[in-house]
């Protein structure tokens, strides 16, 4: 259950830093759509991206803003989410390469899709059953695929198989069992040896089952290849990680298989595709959309307005070409439950924290909102979180939080050291934090780092205190935030803590978490979920800092330019034409 | 003055420092203290450059007296005289009577930042600067005193430190360096690890310059008289050499020092900008200048101020060393 | 004198081949994870060994600088996997000799990354040498020229100030005010020749190549400043002057000509030391250069890739020494090759 994952989360969180800490935001709730010019066929758009790929291989995507993406332009899935301004049907998957959204049976453990006639490779061919198998074997290649998710590891029925490329036959064979073809080679069914009551989510954001096409197969050296199944395709074949490609219309993609309306306009010729993935990238992107000069006016960019650029964005013809809206992504503080063993001194933090300064020092209400939950409020089922009440849009009261650490007994000044992606902004916001925390009776010791921060402090030996972190549900069940960041079982072992940076370990909350997954109706779940959010509040396990707001800006000549659900609040590529007048 | 490329880290500077002061070298030394202080007298624009040098050198000094007695304070925030985007409410980048230089974007003082800062850049330049001499000067006069092996061998290291990618060394090993640091020198963790890193490195590459004039020397002197004279009589060599040639070597020494500084200054700001070096919210001159780039067309004050004061640092040094050396050896420079 | 240049190629070699076992040392000296890093956070222990298996990082240092030197010397393939090249030959990367390794993070062999980023840096480097030779050695010759006037003290004083200010600051203030502010110039953004001319080549490193330039513009000015005048002043030029040649023929035939050998030596060094990547430059203009690279491989824990930058940076600085003392013992008979 729930297992929809990206790595958005990490991956943008960390972006979003880079950018200058969170900058987003939100006047028009779920679709920011300031451009309701309709659409033409024609032109070329330019896309300015600011942070690099790890990889053009379906199966070893992760980033969610290219999963999303991607799915608009080069790889459609057997299912997919639609374009929707509702947040609620922009994330429930609709039929794209398959007829339907697939077939359960065998309560959640068998699930079935039989593709739609005419839908074909780039080169001309057919996709065909064979071509799904084929891509789902390779995410057990764990020595050649790495880097994409690989939740279908733990769920399809098949013991010790290593991936196509070194299984005996007797293994292939299995697996060809537990994802089988029919005759006509056209429909696949899926055994899975646990219920996957929402693999169809799964399967629509993520590329773990998409067709993958065994004849164009070099493993390591596929990296980079893109056979597309799109209405566009790449030139040359090859994504440049560095600079990126063009993409250029695909004459074998026949509009008649697909829904253009609902998942993909494909309105621009081509599209123009620019990487530079310098730190310093996306404020050059941003400066230039706001000249709106030449080719710019035909500009999008994957890269936020920084706080200081929002200034010059406010009036004049620029801020017709601004959107600002709220985004899926929760920023939040979680403690190392190895260290902060006792929950007084936890209780001291939140109760000391000035959120409201933190806030501003990002960059105030434009990039971001108070939060008092880890769980998004665009997540059904959300619920302020009651130990955070006055807390998350307070000043923090140290007197307070003195009291709570007389009660607990330890030694003032306590020792904090805070640890968290370093940026010009991250060190002035995380500075206001630790003066309203020296107040209190901690001594704070800022611990800014560099890129591979999530892998550092996902290790559970490391000696931060408290971890910024942040996150973000990719469809709106709160079953993809709290499972993944606070279960134990799936996230710690001898040498990662995973995504639950605090090691965090509670039978007690295991429970809660295992009879919400068992729950018989969404209600009974959300409310599952709610109970397991206040007993971590009860904890002080965490403390939810902000909701991010997204400030998008894009040329003069762009039109349909929107957000949606579907695309994480990015900008959403499908419904995005240029003007050719 | 330093052709110093483009990263300005450590080494390469201090390399070509050490060239263009190597005529010194030649300088005999029969009242050379009296005379360069009597033509550094008439040299008027380097008593102005150490008019700034000791200015920069008392604010370093008294920078922690200061912050003690609390008159200045380069950590409490003023959020409120600052605007959500972080601009200072008031004009001129917030510069008021209890803030002259204007305050930061989350209303710190940018003067009791600068106050602070200038100390320990001072300090890390001052620190990288003394090791990489006391290295050079050891290991030049040991690679000239024994000769043979040892003096091909540091001969070498000096070419493969001059070969190094140093600003690439720098960075890939920071995260691992610093915990090397730590784990060599119990240093506690945070900036003063960091900070031990930053001398370090520095000093590493800073050394292989002052090591070349050092062992020339050595080599010249190793023929005279009376130093066959003494080591036959059964005289320390080693002794000897340090007592008769460290006197010959302050006005080397003196000039490479000078302008080693800035060029030090530099290197800190340089890495601040690329992420290595203090952390948050302790004030370099580097992490001050790169905490206001995104702000520079904004706040202009909060870019053109810190920038400034480096620069001012690094021309004062500058110009102070060239008046050393011009005052020590009028012929060989204009 | 061949014999001369050839040993100082065979210890040059040599040189580089010690820079790598010192890099890799370092790097395995390190106490962070190398495997665990290329994996990423959600990997299993079973994933990471087999990572730590697909990178070769389960080999001893010395084993894997011993593959490292021989895929230089012949070549290597990646995975080196006789089983799996039986099996699927497609899958196997030919990494022809010199070949610097392969780099998992970006699934390219270490010698495409290098020449990807190369010739950015090296545009960069070119147009920030003629820049500052051009400026640097005529602001020199002014100034010595008129020496002791405000001019000559404004030419010193002032390249002497902006080389004071660092880098980033020069870089940052170009893009922020000229750029942004003022709209002088046009946002730079690398071009290569093949694909936009040579026009739009050079207009794009207009602004980055000068922002290099200034940096080193203070020591040529002040380099050719004082060779002038020490030549100016020496007696074969009072020779030639009172032999009743003019100061201006004076100045080019016989004082600027002794002022080029230093001139060359430096050019040749900084130039070369530029080619491994203007780091901060680039990382400010966002240009895909070495130093770039330099950024993203340190980052990204790289190893192969910043293996292959210290010995492509390495090998210029060295190369360029070599090229340098040769020329100079060509140009200047007195020096003894030794």
């Amino acid at each position: 259950m729930g297992k929809k994952l990206l790595r958005a989360v990490a991956a943008s969180s960390a972006l979003a830093l880079g950018l200058g800490l969170a900058a987003c935001g939100g006047d028009s709730g779920g679709g920011g759509s300031a451009n309701d010019e309709p659409g033409e066929k024609g032109g070329t758009l330019q896309y300015l991206q600011s942070f690099l790929y790890e990889s053009a291989d379906p199966q070893r995507i992760y980033y969610g803003v290219q999963l999303a993406q991607w799915r608009r332009v080069l790889y459609r899935g057997l299912v997919a989410f639609p374009m929707d301004s509702d947040p609620e049907k922009a994330t429930t998957p609709v039929p794209d390469l398959a007829t339907d959204t697939g077939t359960v049976t065998d309560g959640g453990k068998t699930w079935a899709f039989t593709l739609k006639d005419g839908v074909k490779w780039e080169d001309g061919s057919d996709i065909t059953c064979a071509d799904v198998q084929y891509g789902t074997s390779r995410v057990f290649a764990n020595d050649v695929i790495i880097g994409g998710p690989n939740y279908t590891l733990s769920y399809i029925d098949v013991k010790d198989y290593p991936g196509p490329y070194t299984a005996t036959p007797e293994q292939q064979a299995e697996f060809e069992k537990a994802v089988s073809c029919s005759d006509d080679n056209k429909t696949v069914t899926f055994h899975f040896n646990k219920p996957w009551a929402d693999f169809n989510q799964a399967a629509a954001g993520m590329m773990m089952v998409d067709p993958y096409k065994k004849s164009f197969d070099e493993g390591d050296r596929s990296k980079w290849k893109v056979l597309s199944n799109g209405p566009y395709k790449v030139e040359g074949g090859v994504w440049d990680k560095n600079k990126g490609a063009t993409l250029v219309r695909n004459d074998q993609y026949d509009e008649s298989t697909d829904t253009p309306d609902q998942l993909r306009k494909a309105l621009p010729d081509k599209i123009n595709w620019v990487v530079n993935g310098s730190d310093t990238a996306g404020e050059l992107f941003n400066d230039r959309l706001i000249k709106d000069a030449g080719d710019d006016q035909y500009a999008i960019t994957s890269a936020r307005v920084t706080a200081q650029q929002l200034p010059k964005v406010q009036s004049g013809p620029v801020s017709e070409r601004y959107v600002n809206v709220v985004s899926p992504f929760t920023d939040y503080l979680v403690m190392n439950h190895k260290k902060l063993t006792d929950p007084k001194v936890r209780e001291a933090l939140a109760v000391s924290l000035n959120a409201t300064g933190y806030i501003k020092a990002l960059g105030g209400e434009l990039v971001a909102e108070p939060a008092d939950s880890i769980v998004n409020p665009g997540t059904a089922g959300y619920k302020p979180n009651p130990a955070f009440e006055g807390i998350s849009d307070g000043e923090g009261d140290p007197d307070a939080a003195q009291a709570l650490l007389k009660e607990a007994g330890v030694k003032t000044p306590f020792p904090i050291k805070l640890s968290y992606p370093k940026t010009p902004t991250a060190d002035k916001a995380m500075a206001v934090l630790q003066e309203s925390w020296n107040k209190a009776g901690f001594d704070v010791t800022l611990d800014g780092q560099g890129d591979t921060y999530y892998d550092v402090i996902a290790q559970p030996d490391k000696d931060s205190d408290v971890m910024w972190a942040g996150w973000g549900s990719d469809w709106p069940s709160a079953m993809t935030v709290i499972p993944p960041l606070f279960d134990s079982r799936p996230n710690i072992s001898k040498t990662t803590c995973g995504n639950d940076y605090g090691c965090y370990e509670s039978d007690e909350l295991n429970k809660i978490l295992d009879e919400a997954a068992n729950a018989s109706n969404v209600e009974d779940q959300q409310a599952k979920m709610q109970e397991a959010d206040a007993f971590l509040g009860k904890e002080y396990a965490y403390i939810p800092l902000d909701n991010q707001k997204f400030n998008w800006l894009y040329g003069s000549k762009v039109t349909g330019f929107t957000t949606t659900a579907a695309s994480s609040s990015y900008p959403e590529l499908g419904l995005i034409g240029v003007s050719q007048k | 003055m330093s052709s110093s490329t483009e990263p300005k880290v450590g080494g390469e500077a201090a390399q070509s420092v050490v060239d263009t002061a190597a005529p010194v070298t030649s300088v005999a030394s029969k009242s050379p203290m009296q005379l360069a202080m009597a033509r550094l007298r008439k040299d008027k624009l380097s008593l102005i450059a150490l008019g700034f040098v000791l200015f920069f050198v008392v604010i370093g000094l008294t920078s922690p007296l200061v912050t003690h007695f609390g008159w200045i304070d380069p950590l409490t925030t003023n959020q409120d005289l600052v605007d959500p985007f972080g601009r200072p409410v008031d004009k001129w980048g917030g510069i008021s009577l209890s803030h002259p230089l204007g305050i930061d974007s989350i209303g710190r003082d940018l003067m009791s930042r600068l106050w602070s800062g200038v100390s320990l850049s001072l300090f890390i330049a001052l620190s990288g600067t003394a090791l990489a001499m006391i290295l050079g000067v050891v290991l030049g006069i040991v690679s000239g005193v024994t000769g043979g092996w040892t003096d091909a061998i540091i001969g070498r290291i000096i070419d493969l430190t001059l070969a190094f990618p140093q600003t690439l060394m720098l960075l890939a090993l920071a995260s691992t360096g610093l915990i090397m640091v730590q784990k060599a020198f119990h240093t506690p963790a945070g900036n003063p690890t960091a900070a031990v890193y930053l001398i370090v490195v520095l000093g590493l590459f800073g050394w292989t310059g002052i090591a070349r004039i050092v062992r020339g020397q050595v080599l010249s002197l190793r023929e005279r008289e009376f130093v066959h004279a003494a080591t036959m009589m059964g005289a320390s060599k080693y002794r000897l050499y340090f007592r008769e040639i460290l006197p010959n070597l302050w006005a080397p020494i003196l000039v490479t020092f000078t302008l080693m500084m800035p060029a030090f200054v530099s290197a800190e700001a340089a890495l601040a900008y690329l992420g290595v070096g203090i952390n948050a919210p302790t004030p370099t001159l580097g992490n001050i200048l790169n905490d206001s780039i995104s702000y520079a067309d904004l706040v202009p004050t909060f870019f053109f101020i810190p920038g400034f004061t480096i620069a001012a640092i690094v021309v004062s040094f500058n110009l102070l060393g060239d008046g050393i050396r011009d005052a020590l050896d009028p012929k060989g420079h204009q | 004198m061949w014999a001369y240049a050839a040993r100082r190629v065979v210890i040059g070699v040599m040189l580089l081949l010690a820079l790598t076992l010192v890099t890799f040392v370092l790097f395995f000296a390190s106490p962070a994870d190398q495997a665990r890093h290329a994996c990423g956070k959600q990997c299993t222990d079973e994933q990471i060994a087999v990572t730590e298996k697909a990178l070769g990082y389960d080999k001893p240092v010395y084993e894997q600088w011993g593959m490292f030197v021989k895929g230089l010397a012949t070549g290597r393939e990646f995975p080196a996997d006789p089983e799996l090249k039986k099996t699927h030959p497609e899958f196997i990367t030919d990494c022809d000799a010199p070949c610097l390794g392969y780099s998992k993070t970006n699934g390219k062999t270490v010698n495409y990354l290098i020449g990807k980023a190369a010739p950015v840096s090296v545009s960069l480097a070119v147009v920030a040498v003629v820049l500052w030779l051009a400026f640097g050695v005529s602001l020199g010759i002014i100034a010595a020229v008129v020496k002791g006037s405000i001019i000559d003290r404004g030419i010193v004083g002032l390249t002497l100030i902006i080389y004071a200010f660092p880098t980033f600051f020069l870089g940052v203030f170009f893009l922020k005010f000229v750029v942004v502010k003022w709209g002088i110039l046009a946002y730079p953004g690398y071009v290569s020749i093949a694909e936009g001319g040579v026009a739009n080549w050079l207009n794009n490193l207009l602004l980055p190549g000068m922002t290099l330039a200034l940096v080193f513009l203070a020591s040529y000015v002040r380099m050719t400043r004082a060779f002038v005048l020490e030549s100016l002043g020496e007696d074969y030029i009072r020779t030639a002057r009172a032999k009743g040649l003019t100061s201006r023929r004076v100045l080019f035939k016989h004082a600027l000509r002794a002022a080029l050998t230093p001139l060359v030596t430096m050019t040749g060094i900084d130039f070369a030391s530029l080619l491994g990547g203007a780091i901060i430059t680039e990382q400010v203009f966002a240009y895909n250069g070495m130093g770039k690279l330099t950024v993203d491989s340190s980052q990204a824990w790289d190893l192969p890739t910043i293996i292959g930058i210290v010995v492509v940076a390495g090998a210029f600085v060295i190369l360029a020494n070599i090229i340098v003392d040769i020329c100079y013992a060509l140009i200047d008979p007195r020096v003894r090759l030794g």
